[in-house]
């Protein structure tokens, strides 16, 4: 993990780091990538890819419309609100 | 020096479901801003998404017109994206194990026939909508297509040209509404493409700098975007104009121009990772053999069929196959009537007249196959006239009705009653005179305006072979 990937990171998830917090996510970062490496020794060549850690498979649902809340319920916690549509900072400029 | 364009799609297809693929939210088209929407599409805390079954058995349907190979085991993954059309700040979607893999599409063009291969089919959620607000500089957001399923196709980049593309995407529609896994509608954006592009000299195997053109809508502007940023490439090339980078670029269509996004985030990694709250959707042998038991004969094997066993002409099997409701409607009339050329007559001109009156697409077609079948029964049996059956054919498109029944209801019965006829024949002989006279003085003309009388008359319900004998005979022996 370089400064370069790190800056990368902050970008694609829209953070901005103090150069502290930066040093010290570059420790942290170095040292998981340690342990990660650690894992590549393993042979996996002809193990099946684990889907889930449970042996459990998902329920499926019916395809039926129900309709459970009003658009005024949904929106009662929203911090702003026009014409019934959430409202947000502006996005593009 | 000669180049090659070498083309990826990946086309988004909005499914044919009554709701949402992780929320029973009603899936449709529209509706008031926010009014499909439940605390799971809205991405509040704590909901969590339970798969629609029908979104799963429709991808499965496309992976199998498609010969796709079905994963078995088919998990959600999580594509990181930061705009708040998708509130949950991610996208779930298939990433690790889609539900169709490694499948291929033959297509026919003026070079001649050619398989394009599919890489995979993903099922995966769409994004709401968001509406930019210049007076309060605000972004106002409606949910109600968040979460509405997609299916995603993936093709490897084997298409070289517009014609090839066109002709790509001309398949996809028809393999999948014939499948009904769609109705592939590009103007409501029930089927999108997102179009990646790139060029390289003739006969090397070193893929030039690739262009991705995202959402493109309809099948004429995908022609010329393809035209466009052919020539921009190769003048790039050879003449060094511009420096090609690997970018999203929007398509204008107005202008005829494609321009770089400025916002080069589009070009970041998704960081694809496991969904954790969706289990692995596991698809047994009892369900992939259900599924593979609906699937329809393909069009091409329908019209084949058609021409060499029902005897209809090119023309009409072709106007056929091009829509699952015309062939079933036909189908179902054929079983009852047992006449293909007449049911194939009613389908592509009549029905397709009220259709277009109605500005309907062909694929709405409600009319049942059984009553256009009995409809052609009363006429080949001359009970009905064919111009009443025309107005019975009408109100069949309205309202599900018995063509006999309504037929007689109506008096539209064709009458045997030939003392009626004659006491018409009679009148209408007597009401003019100079018809007669100038009928008998030779004029074949003259005899239809005393037929149009009688017919009228007779409102129709009569058969006009047995009323043009009838009238001459008694013309005869004035």
């Amino acid at each position: 993990m370089d400064i370069a990937t790190l800056k990368r990171l902050e970008k694609l998830n829209q953070l901005a780091l103090t150069e502290e917090q930066e040093k010290a996510f570059l420790e942290f970062f170095s040292k998981k990538e340690k342990e990660a490496e650690a894992l590549s020794e393993i042979d996996t060549e002809n193990v099946e890819r684990m889907v889930h850690v449970m042996p459990i498979m998902t329920v499926v649902r019916e395809d039926k419309e129900i309709k459970n809340f009003t658009r005024d319920e949904l929106q009662q916690s929203a911090p702003e609100t026009t014409d019934g549509y959430w409202q947000v900072p502006r996005l593009v400029e | 020096m000669k180049y090659e364009t070498v083309i990826g799609l990946e086309v988004h297809i909005e499914l044919a479901t009554e709701s949402k693929i992780f929320c029973s939210c009603s899936a449709k088209f529209g509706g008031e801003q926010n009014d499909h929407v439940c605390p799971a599409c809205a991405g509040m805390p704590g909901m969590l998404p339970i798969v629609n079954k029908r979104v799963v058995d429709l991808g499965m349907t496309a992976g199998m017109m498609l010969n796709c190979h079905i994963n078995r085991t088919t998990t959600f993954d999580k594509k990181s994206y930061y705009y708040p059309d998708l509130p949950n700040a991610y996208q779930t979607t298939q990433w690790f194990a889609p539900v169709a893999v490694n499948g291929t599409v033959e297509i026919e063009t003026s070079k001649g026939k050619k398989n394009v291969r599919i890489k995979q089919i993903h099922m995966e959620e769409d994004a709401g909508k968001l509406v930019h607000d210049d007076w309060t500089n605000t972004t106002l957001v409606d949910f109600n297509r968040t979460s509405v399923p997609l299916i995603e196709i993936v093709s490897q980049p084997d298409l070289s040209s517009a014609e090839e593309v066109v002709a790509y995407l001309e398949r996809l529609r028809s393999l999948l509404r014939f499948a009904k896994v769609s109705d592939c509608r590009m103007e409501q954006g029930s089927m999108r493409c997102d179009v990646n592009l790139s060029v390289r000299p003739e006969g090397s195997d070193k893929l030039g700098i690739r262009t991705e053109m995202k959402n493109m809508n309809s099948i004429s502007a995908i022609t010329r975007a393809i035209e466009y940023e052919v020539a921009r490439h190769i003048d790039a090339i050879e003449n060094g104009t511009e420096e090609l980078v690997q970018e999203t670029r929007r398509w204008d269509d107005v202008k005829g121009k494609s321009y770089a996004m400025r916002n080069k985030e589009t070009a970041g990694d998704y960081r694809y990772f496991p969904d954790p709250n969706v289990m692995p959707v596991v698809i047994d042998d009892e369900w992939y053999d259900g599924i593979k038991a609906t699937l329809p004969e393909f069009p091409e094997v329908k019209r084949a069929r058609y021409i060499d066993q029902l005897g209809l002409g090119e023309y009409d099997a072709d106007q056929l196959v091009e829509s699952r409701a015309f062939c079933d409607c036909f189908e179902e009339a054929y079983a009852v009537c047992g006449n293909a050329k007449e049911v194939a007559n009613y389908l592509i001109s009549d029905c397709m007249n009220l259709l277009n009156k109605k500005q309907m697409t062909v694929d709405m077609l409600t009319l049942e196959g059984k009553s256009l079948g009995e409809l052609i029964n009363l006429v080949t049996e001359g009970k009905v006239s064919r111009p009443n059956a025309k107005k019975i054919l009408a109100v069949m498109f309205e309202n599900d009705i018995n063509p006999a029944e309504y037929a007689e209801k109506e008096g539209f019965i064709v009458s045997n009653d030939t003392g009626k006829i004659e006491k018409v024949i009679a009148e209408a002989i007597a009401s003019d005179p100079k018809a007669v006279a100038d009928f008998k003085g030779g004029k074949e003309k003259a005899l239809m305006a005393l037929f149009g009388k009688c017919m009228k008359e007779l409102k129709g319900n009569c058969d006009p072979q047995t009323l043009r004998e009838m009238l001459i005979d008694a013309v005869n022996k004035q």
